[in-house]
């Protein structure tokens, strides 16, 4: 059995949104930084088990689109009809981490069914420990913590995302 | 021993080292001149210096003088565009000749076909319309000689991009389908949000020598990839199918039976020529 699901890569300018998903469906890095204009749409199947189980395959068609201050000012068109937004943020720059609890409680808000990953990545520049706690002191709800450059929950975090769309 | 021969023999040993000095600067000069002027030897010594160079001078052509080069032909071309077309004409003027010829030969061979098929079935229907509709038989004929061709159709999902159901004419595209249809759909939102006319959709996408056709419906759209030449009639013949293609769909269930739709599909534009 097999299933589509649209995801929308979300967060600011330069957090790492195309390294992490050139990562996961290349496996390839590169520190040299092109901005996304528009958008680029990729594809990748992840297979996991059902609860009863037998393997299911998910296609994510995830949608890399242009990085924006702010969520409200994303093209209204590019989200619609998603399936899973990952809001991704820089753990080195706290500006693009700082309004993440308004920018998840909009987005819960205008899109109560889509499922929401809220990504720390980076984790290569800095102590792990040290920004957990920082982002604990900050309330930022984040899900994970990753790196796009050593590859780090990268594949763990779609893994986890296609399990929650089978086992819900 | 004499008075000069004393002062010759004291010579001979003072000057002695310098004599052997000149003797070997004699000969390197002589070493020196026959390399220098016998041309085999020159080369031998200078071709892998100049070889080098040269080696060295391609690789930074493109960056030392490229940028004059191209700046200076650019200003020429400007300065002298019927000298260019005049030099271009004849051979993109051949080359247009040439294929409008071969277009020419195919028609003429599809109107011979037709003009011999006279007596067939279809020839006397063509006959029949020709006498009631008031268009001449040739007419007629040029009009079927025209031929386009469904190569591709993709419906996807309007909001999300997801691909439902697809036709393809042969082995299509490198690109995954999926992507096509999410890439496809990106478009089509930024388009519409860009332009914000308040209930228009994009209708069609136009490169080379094929047409995407855009048809909307509520929920999804149906994208069909078309070579050749669409007219109005071909067209509506193939909104007619796709309109039928929904109210099938809306008959069956509420729910999209995906593989009963690819099905559908593919059977309803395998072997059809519009």
């Amino acid at each position: 059995m097999s299933f589509s699901k649209k995801i929308v890569l979300l967060g600011h300018f330069s957090v790492g949104k195309t390294s992490l998903l050139r990562r996961f469906i290349d496996d390839q890095f590169s520190e040299e930084y092109i901005v996304t204009i528009g958008v680029q749409v990729k594809k990748k199947v992840v297979t996991v088990k059902h609860k009863e189980k037998q393997d299911i395959s998910v296609s994510f068609i995830i949608w890399d689109i242009e990085g924006n201050k702010s969520v409200k000012s994303t093209r209204k068109s590019y989200l619609l009809g998603t399936h899973g937004f990952i809001y991704v943020f820089d753990v080195n720059n706290d500006l693009t981490y700082k309004n993440t609890l308004e920018e998840i409680d909009y987005l819960k808000s205008t899109y109560p069914n889509v499922l929401v990953k809220v990504v720390g990545n980076k984790i290569d520049l800095v102590n792990a420990k040290n920004i957990e706690n920082e982002l604990a002191l900050l309330k930022i709800p984040v899900d994970i913590l990753t790196s796009a450059k050593t590859g780090e929950n990268i594949d763990f975090l779609f893994k986890k995302l296609a399990e929650e769309f089978v086992n819900g | 021993m004499n008075q000069e021969e004393k002062l010759n023999k004291l010579k001979d040993i003072l000057l002695m080292e310098q004599r052997a000095q000149a003797l070997l600067v004699q000969k390197q000069i002589a070493d020196l001149e026959k390399s220098i002027n016998v041309k085999k030897n020159f080369s031998k010594r200078v071709d892998p210096i100049i070889d080098e160079k040269l080696q060295e001078f391609v690789i930074n052509m493109p960056k030392t003088i490229g940028p004059t080069i191209t700046s200076s032909i650019k200003e020429e071309i400007r300065n002298s565009q019927d000298d260019v077309v005049d030099a271009l004409f004849p051979i993109i003027g051949k080359m247009i000749k040439k294929y409008i010829q071969s277009e020419f030969q195919k028609l003429k061979e599809n109107i011979n076909n037709q003009v011999n098929k006279k007596f067939s079935i279809k020839g006397f229907k063509r006959n029949i319309k020709s006498k009631f509709t008031g268009v001449n038989q040739t007419d007629l004929i040029l009009s079927d000689s025209r031929d386009y061709q469904v190569e591709q159709i993709f419906m996807i999902e309007k909001n999300s991009g997801i691909l439902k159901a697809c036709f393809s004419r042969g082995e299509k595209g490198y690109v995954d389908k999926e992507m096509v249809s999410g890439m496809l759909t990106a478009i089509k939102s930024f388009i519409e949000d860009a332009f914000q006319k308040s209930n228009q959709a994009l209708e069609l996408i136009e490169y080379d020598l094929y047409k995407i056709h855009i048809i909307n419906f509520k929920l999804f759209y149906f994208a069909t990839v078309v070579s050749g030449v669409l007219d109005t009639k071909s067209k509506d013949n193939l909104e007619d199918k796709l309109y039928q293609l929904r109210i099938d769909m809306l008959k069956d269930n509420k729910e999209i039976d995906l593989k009963k739709l690819n099905k559908k599909i593919n059977q309803i534009f395998q072997h059809e020529f519009f």
